[in-house]
């Protein structure tokens, strides 16, 4: 055998310690925030700088350890951090949406309070009430958010509808009525935009129908198991109004996306579509200007217009290695300043009431801002921000099936069975909690 | 230097330390299955089977049966036309002489992509307005044929085997190829001295020699088409409705969406029942066959 020089030998044992080490070392002499969340795409990343900078510049001997998971809504992160949360090595802070969503953490006894740093940003004088509630469990709160997306946006391409002079629809029934005159005198054009491939966008839709037929009252106690889905009248009104909806959409809506369709809206192949106000950023970024190309309206108006809202959260997780970078971290989001600089690059709006209108530079934006002010917030269904995620799952898939063959008795029959199997009315209790 | 019993036992801890894992999860995954685990954090409720029960008979029926039936077309219209054409490739790459240089990384190509990226190039494919595959049909004039091929809850299926196909006929073809030159030459050249065409000795040549091929061919295959996954997930998430979901995406479904993860590892010990039942017989009746 060949006998290694010594001094070899000597650096590898060395090298080996040093690199064991080093990583303990760093973190001993470094305090550090481990973040996971789920803002990755081209927007959102930049947004997230905004908060990362903000935080730096209040903490500067805090390394920030970002974690990003790609995937809309957080499904692949929640696959991720269920592993983590499991394995009780939870990150410092993660995120999650207000609701039923936060419930699922506080369940698996997975995050703590925030109440001191509730209390000590006054956040019940300075958030709306409805967030209170979205964050509070088994009476206390036990998540932080920081800005809240309307879903109830109804899009439309400006220049068909100055053509055919139409006005904005402020209900389903004349939504209906709009697409009619769009089919009859543009039978090329797809009166209403819908992209199913990826299920939720059908969710959205079904929601302003209830929404315009049954009303906000109706519409929360729906999606917290509050209504005999079987005999309610309301939900098989709503379910009768969604199938007139169906011969006005795009047809091959199977085959699209919702960011495959916002072009060809904008275009003026399709005349409108219910999405998100994140919409409105892809239509910017593709080059379609608001007011010229498209505009966008709060639907439906009528009985009652509401501010739907998904509101994204981040957490305290137990056991976190860092608290007070923790606390730092939650601090830096209620910081009004910060919000409003992040929402503007984010899209959606700030929850803090002494964030100014004037702050967003478009009118969809001021227009959000002054209905969250002025209107009855409602917690929207999609990704489980009311309703529980598992009963989202399977919504989608019954709603989508619906479009396809639109039998309205069986559909009833899978809502009762799916409010049933994933507990709905059970899991909701915390939102009529007084 | 003398290898000793400890060596090998030393070069065989990584082989054993994955194989303890691997059985050490799947027993885990049954304990699962048995219990009324749902929610983020671990629920040791033994229930016996009712998870089972809830799948083959209760709320979730429809759905075990969907995906079920899924599988099953996925099993049947999948595996024949990859075999035969993979079968068909490699004969033709062994005659065409030296283009089969350039050929053969070609046809292999799609088996180097991703799912994900093959999963949305296909879906823009199958994109009934501005999809290529409908787009063809109306320049050469036969528009009837378009279809609106994944957003159709009848087709959707058969428009994923079709991708499936174009990425897994390369890997048929590796094997066959590698089977048809283990060959002796003298076979075929006997062939030709009596006078057979390529036809007649692909017919009674190749065929017949390439058993052993096939059957590793169609037992990875229908692996394949009990865990496919991916291609569900990137072209139709399992819709339109829950008309193209198959057991794998059920599973996931279950377990990390809707976290109902005692029902999910009920499903994963179907998947391995269902692997189980297939591979088995298959394998064991081809071995004596090959045998024989």
């Amino acid at each position: 055998m060949i006998r290694r020089p010594r001094i070899t030998q000597w650096l590898v044992i060395m090298l080996a310690a040093v690199m064991t080490a080093a990583p303990v070392l760093y973190a001993a002499d470094q305090q550090q925030l481990v973040i996971y969340h789920w803002w990755t795409a081209g927007g959102e990343r930049q947004a997230m700088q905004v908060i990362f900078d903000a935080f730096t510049k209040k903490n500067p001997s805090t390394k920030i350890v970002d974690n990003p998971v790609a995937g809309g809504g957080g499904i692949t992160l929640k696959t991720v951090l269920l592993g983590m949360l499991a394995a009780k090595i939870p990150p410092d802070t993660f995120q999650s949406l207000s609701g039923a969503e936060l419930k699922q953490y506080v369940d698996g006894d997975y995050v703590a309070s925030v109440d001191d740093v509730w209390r000590a940003q006054k956040l019940d004088a300075n958030y709306p009430a409805v967030i209170g509630k979205m964050t509070t469990f088994k009476g206390q709160h036990y998540g932080i958010p920081m800005n809240a997306h309307r879903a109830n946006w109804l899009f439309y391409n400006t220049k068909l509808f100055n053509e055919l002079k139409l006005a904005p629809p402020t209900t389903v029934d004349e939504m209906i009525a709009a697409a009619k005159r769009i089919k009859s005198s543009k039978p090329n054009v797809a009166p209403i935009a819908i992209g199913t491939r990826e299920k939720w966008p059908a969710v959205f839709l079904f929601d302003v129908t209830l929404l315009s037929t049954g009303g906000p009252d109706v519409y929360e106690k729906f999606y917290t198991g509050q209504l005999n889905v079987k005999t309610a009248p309301e939900v098989r009104a709503a379910l009768q109004k969604f199938k007139d909806l169906i011969p006005y959409l795009y047809q091959f809506h199977g085959a699209k996306t919702w960011s495959d369709i916002a072009g060809p809206m904008a275009e003026g192949q399709m005349g409108m579509m219910v999405i998100g106000d994140f919409a409105a950023g892809l239509l910017v970024q593709a080059g379609y200007k608001e007011g010229v190309d498209w505009d966008a309206a709060g639907f439906p108006k009528k009985p009652q217009e509401v501010f739907l809202m998904i509101v994204d959260t981040f957490v305290r997780p137990t056991g976190a290695k860092h608290p007070e970078a923790t606390t730092a971290w939650l601090t830096n989001l209620t910081d009004p300043k910060v919000q409003g600089e992040f929402n503007i690059v984010k899209g959606s709006i700030a929850i803090h009431k002494a964030v100014p209108d004037t702050t967003y530079p478009d009118k969809l934006h001021q227009e959000a801002s002054r209905t969250f002010k002025s209107k009855r917030i409602v917690p929207s269904s999609i990704h489980g921000v009311l309703a529980p995620p598992a009963f989202l799952s399977d919504w989608q898939d019954i709603l989508t099936r619906f479009l396809y063959s639109p039998d309205i008795n069986r559909a009833l029959d899978e809502i009762s069975s799916a409010m049933e199997l994933d507990k709905v009315s059970d899991s909701s209790g915390w939102y009529w909690a007084k | 230097m003398a290898y000793t019993r400890a060596h090998a036992l030393l070069f065989l801890a990584p082989l054993l330390l994955i194989v303890l894992v691997m059985y050490g999860m799947m027993a885990w995954t049954v304990a699962v299955s048995l219990d009324d685990w749902v929610g983020m954090a671990p629920v040791w409720k033994f229930h016996g089977l009712e998870n089972f029960r809830t799948l083959l008979g209760g709320a979730l029926r429809e759905r075990l049966f969907t995906s079920l039936r899924n599988n099953l077309i996925w099993l049947v219209v999948f595996i024949a036309p990859t075999t035969a054409l993979g079968l068909f490739l490699a004969y033709g790459l062994d005659l065409v002489g030296r283009a089969e240089r350039v050929l053969r990384p070609l046809f292999l190509y799609p088996i180097a992509l991703s799912f994900v990226v093959s999963g949305t190039l296909w879906a823009w494919m199958y994109d009934p307005d501005a999809g290529v595959i409908n787009n063809l049909f109306r320049m050469l004039g036969l528009g009837r044929w378009a279809q609106p091929w994944i957003a159709d809850p009848h087709l959707a299926t058969f428009c994923l085997v079709g991708a499936a196909v174009w990425q897994y006929t390369g890997f048929a073809m590796t094997l066959y190829l590698a089977a048809i030159r283990d060959m002796p030459r003298e076979i075929f050249e006997a062939a030709r001295v009596d006078g057979a065409t390529d036809v007649q000795t692909f017919r009674h040549v190749v065929i017949p020699n390439v058993g052993h091929a096939t059957m590793i061919v169609v037992a990875m295959l229908i692996l394949v088409t009990l865990k496919v996954f991916d291609l569900v997930w990137v072209m139709t998430f399992g819709g339109p409705g829950i008309s193209t979901e198959v057991l794998p995406f059920f599973m996931f479904v279950a377990t990390f969406r809707q976290q109902f993860v005692g029902i999910g590892a009920a499903v994963s010990v179907l998947i391995l029942i269902l692997a189980v039942a297939v591979v088995v017989p298959y394998a064991w009746w081809s071995m004596r066959r090959l045998a024989a």
